[in-house]
Formats: structure tokens, sequence, C-alpha cells
């Protein structure tokens, strides 16, 4: 078996003094899909944003524990933020593209690192719209506002922007909450393709959707990691009983 | 319903009465004045019958100064609102501080201090550059109030979209925030020109009453809204109301022209409100 791409080991967060994660341990690996279940406010995207840091942009945050992406221990001194965040992507919960055209979304995080040709522009632009799905929707049109585009649309864009520098880990926050259920269906469809490609780690509300894309499933509560197996095993076979109650909609927080 | 209705037709009627009078105001303003503007009132140098050095002396005073406190002010903003989350807290609340007490000074205030220190303990003469200091220090608080206020208006979504993609915080305001905001920015930009333009007692004290035969920054530096001061108060001339209603009506006109160009120009460039998606 390959390493795990993301590993997080006795992960804990803390806003202020309110504790958001307690002791998380847990392994993604390499290509796989993880789905992040669990009631509101248990730390879904706290988990997330840990990953790529973007935690430290929070005031009064404190993280302890290690996290670990590629073999890398992020949290160590002397860590490059930038080099950590374009190796892993980040979709938000609402569709954020920037106001801009479509072109300058993708390629926003392209310009920030060096000097690259407008070919070369063109050329990753064309291929990141492609891998996202979203290619023949937009041909054409690249100088269009991104904002002009439809909601899933814009989703779409927004994987784009995020596939644009290469990253390995794709971080997806309820990418489809916002959306209606036949652009929820595209996105799903999106991720069956980037599967293998990436590894993906998708907090969902959505528990069809989480039985449908995920390879695993992992179920917090309260800031814990309750459990964590195969998608199959835990919706048909739970071993923690508040998963189950959570499952059949009868968890109470 | 029917409460609604009436209510809404009491404050429209309000604002109608009060544009009327406003209008009749302007239009007794431009009947007086009009008359009196001409080629050689607008360009001429000497100062009885022509505004030509007011003229400039407003152009330069106000331009100089919003050259001056444009980068000044969004830098405030950008410290107070793009770099709060920093330990810094305590630097960010002085400085908020600092800006709201210049911002609530009446401008004459400030212009006694600005004088009290240029013109006392630096010896630099009642001129244009002395008024460039003082319409500096009444602009800069009322800039970093509103650049603040329109790096407020853009969404964080967009700053954790470019965060995400491994920006710096730079990288971050400079590429996305700032770009969100310049429909805002500029709008504001126009107001101040004309909150400038139209300033009069901290310039008596700072820029004088009248103009060299010579123009130079060091030499005084009555602006058109001074000029009119003085007319209506120390002027001798048997047309000074004309005279004062004139220069009046140049003022408006050109206050008008400058807001309107600013506002066509932040509607080119996506207007004053940054689009939010999360409105849908
Ligand atoms: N910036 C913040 N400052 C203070 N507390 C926060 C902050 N962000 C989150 N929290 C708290 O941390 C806890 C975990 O939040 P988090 O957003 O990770 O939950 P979540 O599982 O993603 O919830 P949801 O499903 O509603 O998105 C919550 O109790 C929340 O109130
Ligand atoms: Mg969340």
């Amino acid at each position: 078996m390959m390493a795990p791409t993301v590993r997080c080991d006795q992960l804990s967060v803390w806003y202020g003094r309110h504790p958001a994660l307690k002791s998380v341990s847990l392994s993604v690996q390499a290509g796989e899909v993880l789905a992040l279940i669990g009631p509101s406010g248990c730390g879904k995207s706290t988990l997330l944003r840990a990953i790529n840091r973007l935690l430290d942009e929070v005031a009064h945050i404190r993280i302890a524990g290690n996290v670990w992406v590629d073999d890398e221990d992020i949290y160590q001194k002397g860590v490059d933020v930038t080099t950590l965040r374009r190796r892993v992507g980040m979709v938000f919960q609402t569709p954020n593209p920037f106001p801009f055209t479509i072109f300058n979304n993708v390629a926003y995080g392209l310009r920030l690192t060096g000097k690259r040709t407008q070919s070369e522009l063109r050329r990753v632009v064309e291929a990141s719209l492609t891998k996202a799905a979203l290619w023949d929707e937009v041909r054409g049109k690249l100088a269009r506002p991104a904002l002009s585009l439809s909601g899933g649309q814009q989703q779409r864009l927004c994987i784009a922007r995020a596939l644009a520098v290469e990253p390995t880990v794709l971080l997806m926050d309820e990418p489809t909450a916002s959306l209606d259920p036949l652009s929820t269906a595209r996105i799903e469809d999106l991720m069956g393709q980037l599967k293998g490609q990436y590894t993906i780690m998708m907090v969902t509300h959505n528990l069809r959707q989480a039985a449908r894309v995920a390879d695993r499933t992992a179920f917090f509560a309260k800031g814990e990691l309750v459990e964590v197996g195969l998608t199959r095993q835990i919706f048909t076979a739970p071993s923690d009983r508040r998963t189950e109650e959570y499952l059949t909609g009868r968890y109470e927080s | 319903m029917r409460r609604g209705w009436r209510a809404h037709s009491i404050a429209l009627v309000l604002a109608l009465l009060g544009m009327g009078v406003f209008l009749a105001i302007v239009a007794s303003l431009i009947q007086e004045g009009l008359p009196a503007i001409s080629w050689r009132f607008l360009t001429g140098w000497s100062t009885s019958e022509s505004i030509g050095p007011e003229l400039l002396n407003t152009l330069v005073m106000v331009g100089m100064t919003l050259i001056v406190t444009i980068p000044l002010g969004l830098m405030t903003a950008i410290y107070q609102e793009e770099y709060h989350y920093n330990p810094a807290k305590k630097r960010v609340a002085t400085l908020s501080r600092v800006r709201a007490t210049l911002l609530s000074a009446p401008t004459i205030v400030v212009a006694l201090v600005v004088y009290r220190i240029a013109v006392g303990w630096w010896h630099w003469p009642v001129s244009v550059l002395t008024g460039v200091l003082t319409l500096s220090v009444i602009n800069w608080p009322f800039l970093a109030t509103l650049s603040a206020q329109a790096l407020r208006g853009v969404p964080d979504s967009y700053r954790q979209a470019s965060l995400a993609l491994g920006a710096s915080r730079l990288q971050t305001t400079r590429g996305v925030v700032l770009p969100a905001a310049l429909g805002f920015l500029v709008e504001g930009w126009g107001l101040a020109f004309a909150r400038l333009a139209g300033e009069s007692a901290a310039l008596i004290v700072t820029a004088g009453v009248n103009v060299s035969r010579h123009w130079s920054l060091f030499g005084p530096g009555e602006t058109l809204a001074v000029h009119i001061w003085y007319i209506r108060t120390e002027g001798v001339s048997l047309n000074r109301g004309a005279e004062a209603a004139a220069t009046g009506v140049v003022l408006m006109a050109l206050i008008a022209v400058v807001v309107w160009a600013f506002g066509r120009l932040s509607r080119l460039l996506g207007g004053a409100q940054p689009p939010s998606q999360e409105v849908r």
C-alpha cells in the first residue's frame, strides 16, 4: 500500500479557549475520496483548514499535534506555507470566483509565481477547465466575467482555478451545498473523474452524496473523530452507537 | 399598506420641496453669475476681474493633496483592514483613534495646528505648499475611513480563495481586494475632491487670501472658495455680488464635472459595490 498523502496525528485545535478538534488521528491514502460527515459545528471545516494551514489566518487560534502532507510535517518551523497551499487546493461551500474574467480566474494562481508566457497560460487554463468539465461550456467566452456564469458553472470554475496550480490534494468544504440537483450531479460526476488523480477530502451534509462518491467515510462528533472506515461499512454496519444515531437521524448533540 | 403609502408620499413631497428650494437657489446664483463669466474671467491673471490664479490654485492644491493622501489613506486602511489579525493590535487601535479624532475635528482647528507647526516652527510661508499640507491633514482621515469602508465591502470569500491558492496577504490585497474595491474607492476620491475644493476657512489661515504675480509653491495660494469669501467680505468692486456669484458657479461646475467623471469611471470599474455572490 502507498504511503498516505495526508496524515493527522493527535491534532487538536482551539479557537481561543473553545476546543474545535480534539486529538484527531486520521490518514488519507493517495488518490482516494474521503468523506467527512457529522453534525454542524463538529469541526469538519476546521480539519480541512488545518490541512492547508488556512487556520493560520484566524486570530487566537491554537493548534497542537502534527499534520503530514506528502511526508512533510507542515506545522514544523520553516515550512513554506505558499508551497503547501499550492499542493493542497481548496473549494468552498459557496462558489467564490473573483470578480474577474473567466480566464483571469483560472490564471490567477499561475501568475502568483514567476512569469509565464501568454501561450503557456492559455494552455494551462484550457487544460484546467477541461479537467473541471467546464471547457465545452465556456470555450470562446473566456473574456466574460466569471460572475455571469450560473452557480454550478461558477463552482466548476473554482475547481478549475484550484486545479490550475497542480495540487495533489483537494479539500472540498460542502462543494454542492448551494447548488441545484443537476449541478450537484455534475460536480459528483466530476469528482468521480478526479478520483485517483487527486487525494480528495470532502465535507458533506448529504449522506447519499457521501455514499455515492466516497471510498471511505469519517464520522465526527463534538470535535472528535468517532470512526472512519469504508463507506459501505460505515453506512451499513457502523461500530459506534453515535454514528448509527446520526445516520438514522436520531443523533442529538 | 395605506399608512406606508401616506408616509411615502409625505417623504416624497418633502424631498421634492427640498430639491425645489435647492434648485431655486442654484438658479438665482447662475442667473446672477453667468453673465460675468467669460474666457477672460476664467483665464486672466489680474485678480480684480478674473479668477485664473484662483482656478489654478484650486486645481493644484486639491490635486497635490489627492496625490499625497490617496496612497496614504489606502495604506492606513490596508494596514487596519487586511493585517488587523496581527499581534500589533494596540497600534491598530491607536491609529483608529487618531483617525477618528482628526476626522471629527473642525477643519479650522486642524488648520490652526498646522499653521503653528509649519509656519511657526518650520518658518514655511503662508503659501500653496502650507495649504497642501493642511488639506492633506484634513483629507487623510477622510480617505482612510473611506478606503477602510471600501475594503470592508470586499467579501471575505475572495481573500480566502486567494490565500488558499498560496497568495500572500500582500498579493491578495494587490491582486484581488484592491481591484474588487476600486469602483468604490474611485467614487470616494471624487467626493474627496468636492470636499477639498469647497474648503475655505482652513485655507484662509494657511494659504492666504491673495495671489502673487508669479505663481510659485511658496507664494500665497488663494483658492476659488476663499476668493468667494474674500470678495463678499473685503471686496471693494461695485460688481462684487456678480463676481462672487460667477466664482461660485465656476466652483460648482468644477465640482460637478469632477464628481460626475469619477462616478463614471467608478461605474466603468465595476461600480461602488463590489459584486457579492453571497446574495443570489
Ligand atoms: N473563526 C472562528 N472563531 C471562533 N470559533 C469558531 C470559528 N470557526 C469555527 N468556530 C467554532 O468551532 C467549531 C467547529 O466549527 P467548524 O466550522 O469546523 O464546524 P463544521 O463541522 O464545519 O460545521 P458545519 O457543518 O456547520 O459547517 C464550532 O463550534 C464553531 O462555532
Ligand atoms: Mg463547515
